[in-house]
């Protein structure tokens, strides 16, 4: 169980993700750059590069090895004989054959690191937001030293990776301050702004409490599963920290009534999900997230949005369906808990009542926000709780239907930022004010942030529709009623605010007629972003199975 | 009436109804900023072709041949768009959405026209409206609850913004309360389709009509259903939003707005709430029969007393669709084939109607106040000659459109219940009085200022809108049968439906 040299294919894209944040250290550290502001644009622009370069390439490792593409291309998974040294199609067919071998279902490093289906989404995912993120910063260049700013980016990166890929307490643990650790400190790149140092500090001490929190729940776990070591020792040993080993210490708590082990991993769940729920930023552990999505500078504050929290969710969905989420067979009462019900029973209602407040106080405390930035902050907390309606159900089609929600959330708030991020270079603020007559002074800027907003939203055709409307249908499969019909009023309230936006950007009078402009690279960016938005929504299908086979494989283990 | 007999089959019409407006918006959002004109002519040509379109189906659909599956949907169109969740892309028209869709066609061709003036960022303006019309002919033509809804926000949204850049008079307020009003609508639909769905595990409508919910199942689902699309056509105590959105709405939106959106509440809760729930129908529509009756009533008086003259024919709105209501709650087929009736008569009426007021009066004279108005005949009769017309619909004077429609719902809603009925019956006068009174205080009596006379004189444009509305509301009134016998066709299996399935479940 132990690593083997046979793994590292497996993990390419993570050491893809290592060695070029190596290779952009270096090559800041070590070049010879001129003083002048020309030699620090060539910085940006090498970092940069260099970053591009090396996430398009896990990019596309990712694509193959998650067999996203061959099966499309018609490529067999079969080697070819080269007929001679020469013979380059067949050795580029076995190339991509071995590499998506290397990516079928497996679990290396004694059950720390899992590759399925949800691995490679999640890769895809957040490779992908990285890319938009880096491609934003090369316009608004807001880093006085590149070479660190974009290294934290690829590690923060690859920390979500472990994350979503952790099978095992050690790991998850790793993953999260892998992942937090370089967002404490982009969130306050800009030192020199107050905001920002706030926003950085500020994301610093919760995230340390909320580690501290999590660790404690994990090692109530731990001792649960310790207790169950003996019976573990089966033919293949199993890790004490790792999920399964938890799934069955629950199964083995839960077949008797009245075990006192059921308080405890109750408690220790609790523990956890509090300390995961930091990291998604649901009521009551939401707090710090408006005022560092606000300080941060805006590019970072759409990949903290988006990619992070978007790992979050996955990180939550594996615990807690893998490691609690067995299906109780034994009559007494389930940890799962009924579902969505109000009867405490298990995780289900916790994650009920959480997603009930997370929904109200969200879309609440956006209502009254003059600051567009720190409106979205509300907005996307409102969304974790749209996105908890997914996880009140172990169903398979809840899993479908939360990390449908999940990619689309991610794309459209990285649009919404990103072009707010576009919009504050030009006209140097994000108050909602700062949005007036934008449909005039930039009719393509508008026009995207209009389409992103309204797939916030939630109005159809776009994905943001279809993703809300789905995630209704399961909960209400797994029984939510009462939670589904909070859920549909506050749409509507969430309306009234992202209309706000409209209104300032169609309805109001401009300030100034200056036009806002906005790099090639950025528009580009925003505007695959923005087909995407439309396209998911008008064709959920082109990845409602790439989606199903995730769902299929967390249930299934 | 099927007048083209050998229509051929295998063109995807309805598709091509919805897809030529959203062609038109595209193709518009390519032409330069300063072809005004280019873009005015393209949204013309191509909301004309749609309506070609429409016409075309509506003339060549057989009322004498056997639908889809049992039912009597023609000109189906059936894709799978996401199997895995029994979603379909279904499209379908019988009686019922045939008469609406030429109605659509009929009111967004004239109301390009009577948009014409506008100056102020054209491309944006012609982009929404084609937009919204897209959605408006979807819903009428989908028979998958899902795609049906996609396109009724697609209805909903563009008006938030047409209202609030081109509106008038607090246009800002007024769009966001239609916005919101509407918003809660369609949540309350969310609700019952996410509910239709998890008993089900499909959208589609027909096999949904072949579906018998349980009795408890219709009357919890069929209240959230039916109000939900009620708030779109007005219904009382959610009504507000619509003389305040009419008002403020630019002329061509409040065209679209009153003559077909509205419509698009009236044809949901006919369609979704009636077709698939009969027996929740069954249980509740006496109460909103009564509740219906202030609409029909209330709405009257309040038009009677506005000076502002777009209020008294947005509020004159407010009572019409409560008639059309009425006859929903009504449920029988003489009422049923009322309502459909009268959503085709009104909607041509008051198209024409906001023609008038919007565009012809209030974009010359530059106010509504009708005290400030006055003897505007002398100065453009053509005015005049158009508004007496829909004025009469109106009324019900035989003749109009108006007359067949409301003749039909006395009648059926008179089987239903006599007093009902003679309370409804109550409006009639009353909306005679206001409209006389409005016509004679803005057209007769004196000149009130003598800038009128120096008013620029009408453009073709609105000649050819105004007479192409006015020359349908009297010739449907003429010959009825032209729409009558197709409406009876598409009634007809709802009305028997709540016939059969009502009592039967009632049992229980």
């Amino acid at each position: 169980m132990s690593f083997q040299l046979s793994d590292v294919s497996k993990l390419i894209p993570e050491f893809l993700l290592i060695v070029i944040a190596l290779f952009v250290l270096a090559g800041d550290m070590f070049g010879r750059w001129r003083k002048d502001d020309a030699g620090y644009v060539d910085r940006v622009n090498e970092a940069a590069t260099m970053t591009l370069f090396g996430l398009g390439f896990a990019f596309l490792v990712t694509i193959i090895q998650g067999g996203f593409l061959l099966p499309k291309l018609g490529v067999t998974f079969q080697s070819v004989q080269p007929s001679a040294w020469w013979d380059i199609p067949s050795h580029l067919t076995n190339v991509l054959t071995n590499l998506r071998s290397s990516g079928l279902d497996s679990t290396i490093l004694g059950g720390g690191f899992v590759i399925d289906p949800l691995t490679h989404i999640g890769r895809l995912v957040f490779i992908g937001a990285a890319i938009v993120t880096v491609i934003l910063t090369m316009s608004a260049r807001p880093s006085n030293s590149p070479g660190e700013f974009y290294a934290l980016i690829l590690f923060s990166t690859l920390g979500m990776i472990l994350m979503t890929a952790a099978g095992e307490l050690i790991m998850i643990y790793l993953g999260i301050e892998m992942t937090s650790i370089p967002l404490y400190v982009l969130a306050g790149y800009f030192r020199r702004n107050k905001l920002s140092a706030e926003a950085g500090v500020k994301y610093y001490i919760f995230g340390a409490l909320s580690s501290a929190i999590l660790l404690f729940g994990m090692s109530l776990v731990l001792g649960m599963t310790l207790m169950n070591a003996p019976a573990a020792q089966g033919e293949v040993p199993m890790v004490p920290t790792s999920l399964p080993a938890i799934a069955l210490a629950v199964q083995n708590a839960f077949a008797t009534p009245n075990d006192p082990g059921q308080a405890v991993l109750l408690l220790g769940l609790i523990f956890m999900i509090a300390g995961m729920a930091y990291k998604v930023a649901v009521v009551p552990f939401h707090s710090w997230a408006p005022d560092v999505y606000q300080g941060a500078p805006t590019t970072m504050t759409a990949f903290i949005s988006t990619a992070s929290k978007t790992a979050g969710f996955f990180l939550l969905y594996r615990v807690l369906l893998t490691g609690f989420g067995a299906p109780q067979t034994t009559g007494t009462a389930a940890l799962v808990g009924e579902s969505g019900g109000l009867a405490f029973g298990g995780w289900a209602s916790i994650i009920a009542i959480i997603a009930a407040l997370t929904m109200l106080l969200g879309n609440l405390a956006a209502m009254p926000q003059t600051n567009a930035k720190r409106m979205l902050a509300y907005s996307s907390i409102a969304h974790a709780g749209f996105l908890l309606l997914g996880l009140v159900g172990i169903s398979r089609d809840s899993g479908v239907a939360l990390v449908y929600y999940l990619v689309v959330y991610t794309i459209t708030n990285l649009g919404a930022f990103g072009i707010m991020a576009l919009i504050e270079d030009q006209v140097g603020g994000t108050e909602i004010n700062d949005l007036n007559g934008l449909g005039k002074r930039a009719p393509m800027l508008a026009f995207m942030l209009t389409i992103f907003v309204l797939s916030l939203a939630g109005i159809p055709p776009l994905s943001g529709f279809f993703a809300k409307f789905y995630i209704f249908i399961v909960a209400w499969q797994e029984g939510a009623k009462w939670l589904v019909i909070l859920a549909v009023a506050n749409t509507v309230i969430s309306l009234f605010y992202y209309l706000r936006m409209l209104k300032a950007m169609y309805i109001a009078e401009p300030d100034s007629d200056k036009p806002v402009t906005a790099t090639f690279g950025a528009r580009s960016v925003m505007m695959a972003a923005m087909l995407l938005v439309l396209a998911l929504g008008v064709v959920p299908n082109i990845i409602y199975g790439a989606l199903e086979q995730v769902a299929i494989s967390i249930a299934a283990r | 009436m099927y007048l083209i007999k050998n229509l051929p089959t295998n063109i995807p019409y309805l598709s091509l109804i919805w897809l030529l407006p959203l062609i038109g918006a595209l193709i518009i959002m390519f032409i330069p900023r300063e072809q005004k004109n280019a873009m005015r002519w393209t949204a013309a040509i191509f909301a004309g072709a749609s309506f070609f379109v429409a016409l075309l189906v509506f003339f060549g659909y057989n009322p004498d041949a056997p639908g889809y599956l049992g039912t009597k949907m023609q000109f189906v169109e059936k894709i799978a768009w996401l199997p895995q969740v029994g979603m379909t892309y279904f499209l379908g028209a019988d009686g019922i959405s045939l008469p609406l869709l030429v109605l659509n066609g009929l009111v967004i061709f004239t109301g390009v026209f009577i948009s014409w003036n506008i100056e102020d960022r054209v491309k944006e303006y012609f982009v929404l409206l084609l937009i919204l019309v897209v959605g408006v002919y979807g819903v009428f033509m989908s028979l998958d609850l899902f795609l049906m809804f996609v396109f009724y926000e697609l209805a909903v949204l563009p008006m938030y913004l047409l209202i609030g850049i081109w509106g008038s008079t607090r246009k800002e307020y007024g769009a966001m309360k239609l916005t919101i009003y509407l918003m809660i609508g369609s949540a309350l639909v969310i609700v019952g389709m996410v509910a239709v769905y998890v008993v089900t595990g499909t959208f589609d409508m027909v096999v949904l009509s072949q579906t018998i919910f349980s009795r408890t199942f219709q009357i919890v689902f069929f209240l959230p259903i039916f109000v939900g699309f009620a708030v779109l056509a007005g219904m009382f105590p959610f009504h507000t939003w619509s003389p305040t959105g009419h008002v403020a709405a630019p002329t061509a939106v409040s065209m679209l707005h009153a003559g077909v959106l509205m419509k698009l509440g009236a044809y949901g809760a006919l369609r979704v709430g009636l077709w698939l729930m009969p027996a929740g129908a069954q249980y509740w529509l006496p109460f909103i029969a009564v509740i219906t009756l202030m609409n029909v009533v209330y709405g009257a008086s309040i038009a009677m007393v506005q000076r502002d003259f777009k209020y008294v024919i947005g509020y004159s709105s407010v009572s019409h669709m409560g008639l059309v209501m009425l006859a929903l709650a009504a449920a029988n087929e003489t009422a049923l084939n009322g309502a459909v009736m009268q959503m085709f008569a009104h909607g041509v009426m008051t198209a024409l109607f906001f023609a008038v007021v919007g565009r012809m009066v209030y974009e010359r004279t530059h106010t509504r106040q009708l005290p400030e108005l006055g003897g505007l005949m002398k100065v453009m009769p053509f005015a005049f000659v158009v508004f007496i017309i829909a004025s009469l619909s109106s009324m019900g004077m035989p003749g109009t459109a108006g007359f067949m429609a409301e003749f039909t719902i006395f009648t059926g809603v008179m089987q239903f219940n006599p007093w009902i009925a003679a309370i409804a019956a109550i409006s009639i006068p009353i909306t005679a009085a206001y409209v006389l009174r409005v016509g004679y205080m803005a057209f007769m009596g004196e000149v009130k200022d003598p800038h009128f006379y120096e008013l620029p004189p009408l453009t073709w444009q609105e000649k050819f809108a105004g007479t192409t509305l006015a020359i349908v509301v009297i010739g449907v009134g003429l010959f009825p049968s032209i729409i009558m016998d197709l409406i009876g066709t598409g009634v007809e299996p709802i009305a028997q439906r709540i016939l059969d399935v009502a009592p039967v479940l009632a049992g229980r």
